[in-house]
């Protein structure tokens, strides 16, 4: 039997893929994992809990107690199409008579509407039954409906016409574009906080996908050294191919993750919004990662985009993840080699965080196609109109011949330090002794037996 | 055509570990590398399998040079070792796979060596009552069958060229037993054998040919019978029942070791051996061994070594 060097990569791709799952660690985490991706939206929900608003009511009365001097019209409140149908009933505050009638009635809600104790704001009080059939959730709803109504009246009492009020609510959207990109007319361009906030959060998910796998990627790579396997593997494989295989299967495993979480999430919002209300979890995002997400217009291309691209940049990690793994012999090697890989990530990570302020064309440029910075920060640059397509495909161009020459330089690192058994080698040795293995017809090296 | 090994040479800096060592197989048989520790002899075994980049020499096989494609290399190493969470099973089944073996075929062969090592119940272990067993793990296997399994794996591919690196290092005289016969079943099926052992009977039992090398040079080399012929019979033991010292010595014979009227001698050749039992037998004492022979390789290995220390 003769070895075919091709193939192994997949018998080592299928291999690494097949004892990481075996792992009965493993299995568990992915299952906790699923469920805790499918619990997701629901959990949101009832830890949202009131501050969620229903998509539908079922109050039909409204006993409301205004005790300001502003007369707050009936069909304010029905103008929103959850209470379309609510009669309104003007009614005293005396607590007695509203705890009567909301036992009497069980689909009713009382509100007391006054001035707060510092006579500087208004308050809105709602009330629901003991027994009531409505939920808390509703009545909360209901006391945001009156704080639009409450608006209105106040805008009605200072006589402002509804086109005033309608003028004055007219949304507002901010642009900023160069001065080509203004006379071509056809780009929109995000302005600079909007710039650094997506910077960000797709460097921090390059950084999570890296990082996650470093550690794998170091394990597989001391492995044989650690068991002593690497010289009855050497003659199976060639190391650059068992290498492949390795990263190739801990990219299984990240992306293998991150997908499963995603199936259950979709599994999640379809839970949710089969039992509830849904529209909890665009607040929820404006909240947490301040941003609108109506504003971000996310296609299937633009996640494929996204998809190869975060491949892409954790291809660059990944081998350059290699690259270090293979200079470990032993698991304390490990605390310099994540200092390495760590140093290589900020990089990227605050030329993502800072270019954006600066606001330069040649800044933003450069950055995207240095693949250093251009894994971070060329995908976003292009999302919020910073540099054209051309140039996006240009940093594509780069980091994909980036990831070819690191996994050749991993390939030559790996099989160069395999059978190396000593201490954590400096930049300067490494770069030595590749210098010295350039000269001889396979690049290796080691110990003297 | 065979194996041929060509002025291989390696070196770390300045300092040269393997010094254009030369040798050839010309058909299938068993080749002994020996030398003392840092010798150079397992540096030498990782360039001809191109683990180690060679800084001059090559290594053809049926005259071209040898690749892990146009030649079939079972190698156990000195360093050996198993993965050791993951099953045995498996880990033969991948090696396998590395090499091209199919798996229908991989299961067929696995279970041959299992029985042939004696392994069977490691990697086939019955089940008792309803209690489902495990596949063992290469961690829950002592040493000794851990180094069957390791076997295993450099034979699995049914190789040309196998390259043994102390084979029966760490083995019990049971399981060298069974180590050695499957090694002279090999031999027989006409493999090409390159052995590295410091067990120099196990050498003398193997093989035909050998080189000493000693601080990265070849000291020695041949045909071991032809170089044993070389040395002539100069080695003489005499045991007897009373003190031959000084008559041992006034034969001009000098005596190499002397205990409990038991001496090992040199002698300069046959003549120097009968005269000096013509004298014992004239003397009439009782001699229990009289026994001129050639020098064992233990012994043409330690001159030889021993000569270059003191150089």
């Amino acid at each position: 039997m003769k070895n075919n060097q091709t193939s192994n990569v997949g018998t080592v791709f299928r291999y690494t893929v097949q004892q990481h799952y075996k792992t009965m660690s493993v299995k568990i985490f992915l299952i906790v994992l699923f469920v805790l991706s499918i619990a997701a939206i629901p959990l949101l929900r009832s830890l949202a809990g009131s501050d969620s608003e229903v998509s539908s009511s079922d109050i039909t009365k409204l006993r409301l107690c205004n005790q300001t001097e502003y007369a707050i019209s009936a069909d304010d409140i029905r103008a929103d199409e959850r209470y379309a149908d609510l009669e309104v009933i003007d009614g005293p505050a005396e607590k007695d008579a509203l705890r009567q009638y909301l036992h009497d009635n069980d689909t009713a809600a009382a509100a007391v509407i006054s001035m707060d104790e510092s006579g500087m704001g208004f308050k809105i009080e709602g009330y629901y039954g003991e027994d009531s059939k409505i939920s808390e959730n509703d009545a909360e709803t209901l006391t945001h409906v009156l704080e639009d109504a409450l608006h209105q009246a106040l805008l009605r009492t200072l006589e402002v016409t509804q086109e005033q009020i309608d003028t004055v609510n007219t949304k507002v959207f901010s642009t900023v574009a160069s001065v080509p990109d203004y006379l071509s007319g056809d780009k929109a361009v995000m302005d600079t906080s909007t710039h650094m906030i997506v910077n960000l959060y797709y460097s921090y998910a390059v950084m999570i996908v890296i990082a996650l796998a470093m550690s794998y990627i170091f394990q597989l790579c001391m492995e044989e050294k650690v068991s002593k396997l690497v010289e009855a593997l050497l003659v199976s494989v060639k190391p650059a191919a068992l290498l492949t295989g390795k990263i190739l299967a801990v990219t299984f495993f990240i992306f293998g993750g991150i997908a499963l979480i995603a199936v259950g999430l979709i599994i999640s919002y379809h839970i949710a919004k089969s039992t509830g209300d849904v529209s909890f979890i665009k607040d929820f995002f404006a909240n947490t990662f301040g941003m609108n997400p109506d504003a971000i217009h996310l296609g299937l291309k633009s996640w494929l985009m996204i998809a190869a691209c975060l491949l892409l940049a954790y291809f660059i990690g990944a081998f350059f993840s290699g690259i270090v793994g293979s200079c470990c012999s032993k698991t304390e090697d490990t605390q310099q080699a994540s200092i390495a890989v760590v140093v290589f990530l900020m990089i990227g990570y605050f030329t993502a965080s800072f270019t954006p302020a600066m606001e330069s064309d040649g800044v933003n440029y450069f950055v995207s196609l240095f693949p250093l910075t251009g894994m971070f920060t060329a995908l976003p640059n292009y999302l919020c109109g910073k540099i054209p397509l051309a140039v996006l495909l240009g940093s594509l161009a780069i980091q994909i011949v980036a990831v070819i020459l690191l996994a050749k330089l991993a390939g030559a690192v790996y099989r160069m330090m395999l059978l190396y058994s000593g201490g954590f080698p400096k930049p300067a040795q490494l770069i030595r002794m590749l210098r010295e293995n350039r000269g001889t017809a396979k690049p290796a090296a080691g110990k003297e037996d | 055509m065979g194996f041929v090994v060509t002025d291989l040479f390696k070196k770390y800096g300045e300092k040269v570990v393997v010094d254009h060592l030369s040798f050839e197989m010309r058909e299938p048989g068993v080749y002994a590398l020996l030398g003392t520790n840092g010798a150079g002899k397992t540096t030498s075994i990782r360039m001809i399998l191109n683990m180690l980049a060679k800084d001059g020499g090559t290594v053809q096989w049926n005259g071209e040079p040898l690749t892990l494609q146009n030649c079939n290399v079972g190698y156990l190493a000195e360093e050996r070792g198993l993965y050791p969470k993951n099953t045995l099973m498996d880990q033969l089944l991948y090696f396998s796979a590395l090499r091209g073996v199919p798996r229908a075929e991989a299961k067929k062969r696995i279970t041959y060596w299992a029985e042939r090592l004696e392994a069977t119940e490691y990697l086939f272990p019955k089940q008792e009552g309803k209690k489902k067993v495990k596949p063992m793990r290469a961690d829950q296997l002592s040493k000794g069958n851990q180094q069957k399994i390791q076997f295993m794996l450099s034979l699995l591919s049914d190789p040309e060229l196998l390259i043994l690196d102390e084979p029966l290092s760490g083995l019990d005289p049971v399981n060298t037993d069974l180590f050695k016969s499957i090694i002279h079943e090999e031999i027989d099926k006409g493999k090409y054998l390159i052995m590295s052992s410091h067990q120099m009977a196990t050498i003398e039992e193997f093989c035909t040919d050998l080189t000493i090398l000693n601080r990265s040079k070849t000291v020695l080399q041949g045909n071991l019978a032809e170089i044993k012929k070389s040395y002539g019979r100069i080695h003489l033991f005499i045991k007897a029942e009373q003190d031959l010292r000084e008559l041992i010595e006034q034969a001009g014979i000098t005596i190499l070791t002397d205990i409990g009227f038991s001496y090992q001698c040199r002698v300069t050749g046959e003549a120097q051996a009968n005269a000096l039992l013509k004298t014992l037998v004239e003397k009439g004492i009782t001699l229990i061994a009289f026994d001129l022979r050639e020098p064992s390789l233990h012994e043409i290995f330690v001159e030889k070594v021993g000569d270059a220390h003191e150089e």
